[in-house]
């Protein structure tokens, strides 16, 4: 094998980062390798922050990180290879999906021809081809993931680093999408993801990273970690057309402990998420309860799994 | 694949951020500004033809007179340092706010061709607005009691000079811009605290300030009464030289750019979750 096909795609060493006083990440040293790697970690674990420094956004204060073989903070021409899907729902609005790929992949260097031909295939490939030349303020927020996920892959990057990518997908778009993240990784892609649900993790990679207080706690495959989390209790919120109907469905489901209604919603505790969850994406797909607008996940849950596990 | 060069870079931010910029919200803002003048123009002008000339100070004044003084008051010390102000330090802080900055910093173009490419959408979103605004000001006023063929060159250098006057304050807001986390103070304080005060200051200290230099090529003569405060401005009134006036503000326009991408270029710019 080449030393490139065996070479980290993003090598970082001691490196920490600090707001003023508060630190976003303390002394990371990880090597992240190639194919798809989840960072998975609590709402103000540092994930953000290791991402921004792994996207040249922002500057280490202590340490070093290169990203495929090259330093990323001021080297411009490491785009070329990157593609980077943020995790802000923020857009030029008035522009169509179509424009707004279309000109930032133009950044790139490539012809106006090129880039509209590079901007259709992407959006096809993340399915919007039929909504392309609508303006961005009517996407739905499962639409406006999408068409963010279609100017990270655009110029056919070699990592792709995708910040939340999942988060207001409706089930069936989330099943679809991390389908196509499972397929970019076959392709030969490197893909770093993050979120804060386990599952949606687990359903791309074993290959892990934990990270929670800045700091990694465990990277590789981490099915023990995986074990531990399953004991603990699981939240999970769900709108859907006909939410009543559907929470009477979950009363006869053993994996259910207990439910309510909230926000319109209904907030189910589980204590098996795994079948749970593939559960939901059933019933969406058969659409047995109408629509099922929204199944999210709150990020109090992994801060308290991570509380058990440093307990456990 | 090396460096993209920031030149050819800036080009294609430019044609990405032109159409945004001239649709933008504050682009109603800027028309209502540019309006301003031509509604006053045709309000002077309707006055003008059923009362005749306008006096000032019991003397009657000339259209094309009348042309400058609305040029140096209302253009030149109103109108170039607002759009300044508010289009300069906006052109990155509006992308941090927005925080569509990402979108941008995490293409292969350096930050500093953004910053530069952002500068000429302002550019060419301000001088698309203003001079025609300038424009139909001269038709309305200058025909009360002038030849328009007689001051049409005047009116060339005035679009000139306006150019000028907008790349120079465009570019020292933007460094403003880069460089501060409140700019819009600082660049408020500076175009009509720190210019105005320095002007009317016998000495050097005017030469800090863009507007010195931009009155030196406004060819315009401005009206003078026999007030003591008028025969103090006229003793006081020392401008450079038209070359001397243009070297400074090419050097103040490329100066602050340089001095605003190496700013955007090192600073990091961490956005609120």
């Amino acid at each position: 094998m080449s030393e490139a096909a065996v070479s980290p795609v993003v090598s970082a060493e001691h490196l920490s980062k600090w707001y003023g006083q508060v630190i976003g990440l303390n002394d990371v040293s990880v090597a992240v390798p190639r194919g798809i790697t989840g960072l998975l970690g609590p709402n103000g674990a540092g994930k953000s922050t290791f991402m921004k420094l792994i996207t040249g956004q922002l500057k280490p204060s202590k340490g070093s990180v290169t990203v495929m073989g090259e330093p990323i903070w001021r080297n411009p021409s490491a785009y070329f290879r990157l593609g980077f899907c943020p995790e802000q729902d923020r857009f030029y609005e008035r522009m169509t999906g179509r424009e707004w790929v279309t000109a930032l992949v133009g950044l790139n260097g490539v012809t106006e021809s090129a880039a509209k031909d590079m901007a259709a295939r992407a959006i096809d490939i993340v399915g919007l081809t039929d909504v392309a030349d609508k303006k961005i303020a009517a996407y739905s927020k499962g639409m406006r993931q999408r068409i963010k996920l279609a100017q990270a892959l655009v110029h056919d990057p070699e990592l792709l680093i995708l910040d939340e990518p999942l988060a207001g997908m409706d089930p069936l778009v989330r099943r679809k999408t991390i389908r196509l993240i499972k397929e970019w990784g076959r392709a030969g892609k490197s893909i770093i993801v993050s979120s804060h649900i386990l599952h949606e993790i687990e359903s791309m990679t074993p290959n892990i990273l934990l990270i929670n207080q800045g700091r990694i706690l465990a990277e590789g495959n981490v099915h023990q970690i995986r074990d531990l989390i399953d004991e603990h209790p699981h939240t999970v919120f769900i709108r859907a057309e006909r939410t009543r109907e559907l929470a009477r469905e979950f009363l006869s489901d053993d994996q259910v402990l207990s439910l309510r209604f909230e926000d319109g919603g209904v907030v189910v505790q589980t204590g098996r998420p795994d079948l749970f969850y593939s559960h939901v994406t059933e019933l969406a797909a058969s659409e047995a309860f109408g629509a099922i607008h929204e199944v999210t996940s709150p990020d109090d849950n992994l801060q308290a799994v991570f509380q058990y596990l440093v307990k456990s | 694949m090396t460096n993209p060069s920031v030149l050819s870079s800036a080009f294609r931010v430019f044609e990405f951020s032109f159409g945004q910029m001239l649709w933008s919200r504050r682009s109603v803002f800027l028309g209502l500004l540019v309006g301003a003048p031509m509604a006053i123009a045709f309000a002077v002008r309707m006055v003008a033809v059923t009362r005749g000339l306008p006096v000032i100070n019991g003397a009657g004044l000339s259209g094309a007179t009348l042309f400058g003084i609305l040029i140096w008051l209302l253009f030149v010390r109103f109108i170039v340092p607002v759009l300044g102000v508010f289009y300069g330090t906006s052109l990155i802080a509006d992308e941090v706010d927005d925080k569509t900055i990402t979108y941008l910093f995490t293409r292969p173009v350096p930050r500093s061709a953004v910053l530069l490419g952002k500068y000429f959408s302002y550019l060419a979103c301000v001088v698309l607005l203003v001079l025609p605004s300038v424009v139909v000001v001269y038709f309305l006023i200058v025909p009360i009691g002038s030849s328009i063929g007689e001051s049409f060159p005047s009116l060339v250098a005035d679009l000139g000079m306006l150019a000028v006057g907008l790349a120079a304050y465009g570019a020292l807001f933007a460094f403003v811009g880069a460089q501060l986390k409140r700019p819009l103070i600082a660049g408020l304080v500076f175009a009509f605290g720190w210019e105005s005060t320095v002007l009317l200051i016998p000495g050097y200290l005017k030469r800090l300030s863009v507007a010195y230099y931009l009155q030196a090529l406004v060819p315009h003569v401005m009206p003078a009464d026999s007030s003591a405060i008028s025969a103090l401005l006229q003793v006081f009134q020392e401008l450079p030289t038209v070359a001397t006036s243009l070297i400074c503000l090419t050097a103040i326009t490329v100066g602050a750019l340089w001095l605003a991408g190496r700013a955007v270029e090192t600073r990091e710019y961490v956005l609120e979750q």
